[in-house]
């Protein structure tokens, strides 16, 4: 059965191979304009396999969510997420899961208000800084297109920064927010989104002192060395700091770093289960690849096995990477997580001060 | 569903940023290179090295961009590297990231790892533990944006307070291109690094005004004090003024 499946993969391949660039849009499902060298043919090979999964959740997701209200956490919920949110259904759950629903809710206008507030200076000039340089390559964003994300990114951005001044923004911010326009369509879910994000589900990654991403990126070095003893070796020889290599990872929430499919699949389980799930993909990058970083026999060739390790098959087939994620780096309690965190963060005040 | 960026990965198969999945092979099989740039010196391997792009070096040091955030750090060196400019294709950076570039000074083949610096204030904190490394630092302002220059006062105090202490230093006012929108005359910029004693010029990334002979320059200066003749000192900022593009020719 296996085989007569991979057989006939290569049947279709050879028969696709002149025309898979025809048959596929210049731009993905989420505006991005595909790279040069866009490897078109395994694009619809892994499609056609990834549409059979999200046409079977797309099912059952309608089933599940015929007739009610309103969303609750469930196990049930819990095990549909990690199995991918079709995309119509995915500022429903999003908003629901994260709590974001409830404090629109219980603050209607609240959004809108901060848009029409007295704005730190200092605040729209940083924002505007990176506007154009927020998804240039996406069609959304661009000045001339209709509607423009590019007005609702300053907004969002602006509400957000003068909501929470402590954190104000911060570089990083405006991808998270881009993706979270991309989805919602909507400046006030997305606003609602990104604190929920940034208020309750991540550490202080984006304030001015960034102790909560530098504690993250020592909790993933401890975990690594635990789970991964020769990665941690080579880093330790190597002298290669973690920041180096992953603060992209948790800044960006893994846009950029991973393919679109695979982050929006990521951020399902994000908004479920909290940022265990950043340590988790973390651990499967690494732990999948400890071979080819381990060979690593210098910073540079360190940093580069790092790049690579984000890209190629195992991330693009976001439905079993997934699935990885939950298998791969073993157990991770939020216990033992808590305790991490607790203890590097303080040797870091320690160091600091 | 794989979004990454051909156009900035294309040309760099040296660069770690090369996210094509295609150049995985070649990057385990040429992964032979020595380790390069220990805390304070520089590598003379016995034999030439091989860099990750097949090229070989002699010597290797490692180079930083700095300056405030969107000042032109990346556009100045991916026109380094790739010799291109590409308007608004890119996204500011986060965090830290570098690519490597082999330029042969006078027969020398010699090797910049050059990195790239997120330029928000608060990334200072997570950058600044690598400045100690480096050999030399761009300082960056954008002449368009005069708080970019306002800036670079504290700019320095930071380097002096991080860098080693013999780091070349240069001070460059990017964006020269941009007549229209300039607020920060050149001389403001010579005056300013007269007084810290750095050596100073104008760039483009967008034209390429002088991006090349910024890194050459810096290339010119380590290497000669790494093969240690200080009968013949090098000076940068003399090397500099002789051979600037633009208005350098007729200033003493």
């Amino acid at each position: 059965m296996q085989r007569s499946k991979a057989t006939n993969r290569t049947r279709t391949r050879t028969a696709a191979h002149s025309g898979a660039k025809d048959r596929v849009d210049r731009v993905d499902p989420y505006g991005f304009e595909r790279p040069e060298d866009f490897d078109y043919d395994s694009y619809e090979e892994l499609m056609s396999d990834y549409l059979v999964v999200l046409t079977r959740r797309t099912i059952k997701w309608s089933k599940l969510l015929r007739g009610k209200r309103k969303v609750q956490k469930s196990l049930t919920l819990k095990r549909y997420v990690r199995k991918g949110v079709p995309n119509e259904h995915r500022t429903l759950i999003w908003m629901a899961v994260s709590g974001a629903q409830d404090l629109l809710e219980k603050s209607p206008g609240y959004f809108h208000s901060l848009l029409g507030a007295q704005h730190d200076p200092k605040l729209v000039e940083t924002i505007c800084t990176d506007l154009n340089r927020t998804f240039p390559d996406n069609i959304h964003f661009r000045k001339t297109s209709e509607p423009c994300l590019q007005k609702s990114l300053y907004n969002v951005l602006l509400a957000y920064g003068t909501h929470n001044p402590s954190v104000g923004y911060c570089q990083g911010m405006n991808f998270i927010a881009g993706y979270l326009l991309i989805i919602t369509k909507e400046e006030e879910k997305s606003f609602w989104l990104m604190d929920a994000l940034l208020g309750r589900i991540l550490p202080d990654y984006y304030s001015p002192a960034m102790l909560g991403l530098k504690a993250d990126q020592e909790v993933l070095g401890e975990l690594v060395k635990a789970k991964t003893p020769g990665v941690w070796k080579t880093m330790t020889d190597q002298n290669v700091m973690w920041t180096l290599v992953v603060s992209r990872w948790f800044i960006c929430l893994y846009i950029d770093v991973l393919p679109v499919e695979t982050v929006l699949r990521i951020w399902d389980c994000l908004f479920y289960e909290g940022s265990k799930i950043l340590f988790r993909v973390a651990l499967t990058l690494i732990h999948h690849n400890q071979l080819e970083i381990q060979q690593a026999q210098s910073l540079p060739d360190v940093c580069q096995a790092f790049k690579q390790i984000t890209c190629g098959p195992f991330v693009d087939q976001c439905h079993t990477f997934m699935q990885k994620i939950f298998t791969e780096p073993g157990s991770l309690s939020r216990a033992t997580l808590a305790k991490l965190r607790e203890l590097c963060r303080s040797r870091i005040v320690a160091e600091e001060s | 569903m794989s979004r990454k960026k051909a156009a900035r990965g294309k040309a760099a198969s040296s660069s770690p940023s090369a996210g094509s999945p295609a150049g995985k092979g070649a990057g385990k099989a040429a992964r032979s290179s020595p380790g390069i740039v220990p805390m304070n010196g520089v590598v003379h391997p016995s034999r030439p090295s091989i860099s990750n792009s097949s090229e070989f070096y002699d010597v290797a040091f490692k180079v930083m961009l700095v300056g405030d955030s969107g000042v032109g750090k990346t556009c100045l060196l991916v026109r380094f590297k790739d010799g291109a400019f590409l308007a608004g294709s890119f996204i500011s950076t986060v965090g830290i990231d570098f690519r490597n570039k082999v330029l042969d000074i006078d027969g020398v083949k010699v090797k910049l790892q050059i990195w790239d610096t997120a330029g928000q204030e608060r990334f200072r904190s997570v950058t600044h533990a690598y400045y100690r490394d480096a050999h030399a630092l761009l300082l960056l302002y954008d002449v368009t944006n005069k708080t970019s220059f306002d800036n670079i006062q504290a700019w320095l105090t930071e380097i002096h307070e991080y860098a080693q202490q013999d780091v070349v230093l240069m001070l460059l006012g990017n964006k020269a291109d941009a007549t229209h929108d300039r607020v920060v005359r050149r001389e403001d910029g010579e005056r300013l690094a007269k007084e810290f004693g750095v050596p100073f010029m104008e760039t483009s990334a967008r034209s390429g005004l002088n991006v090349e002979l910024a890194f050459t320059a810096v290339a010119k200066e380590l290497k000669h004090r790494s093969t240690k003749e200080p009968s013949e000192k090098f000076q940068l900022q003399e090397y500099v003024n002789k051979e600037m593009k633009g208005a350098g020719c007729c200033r003493a």
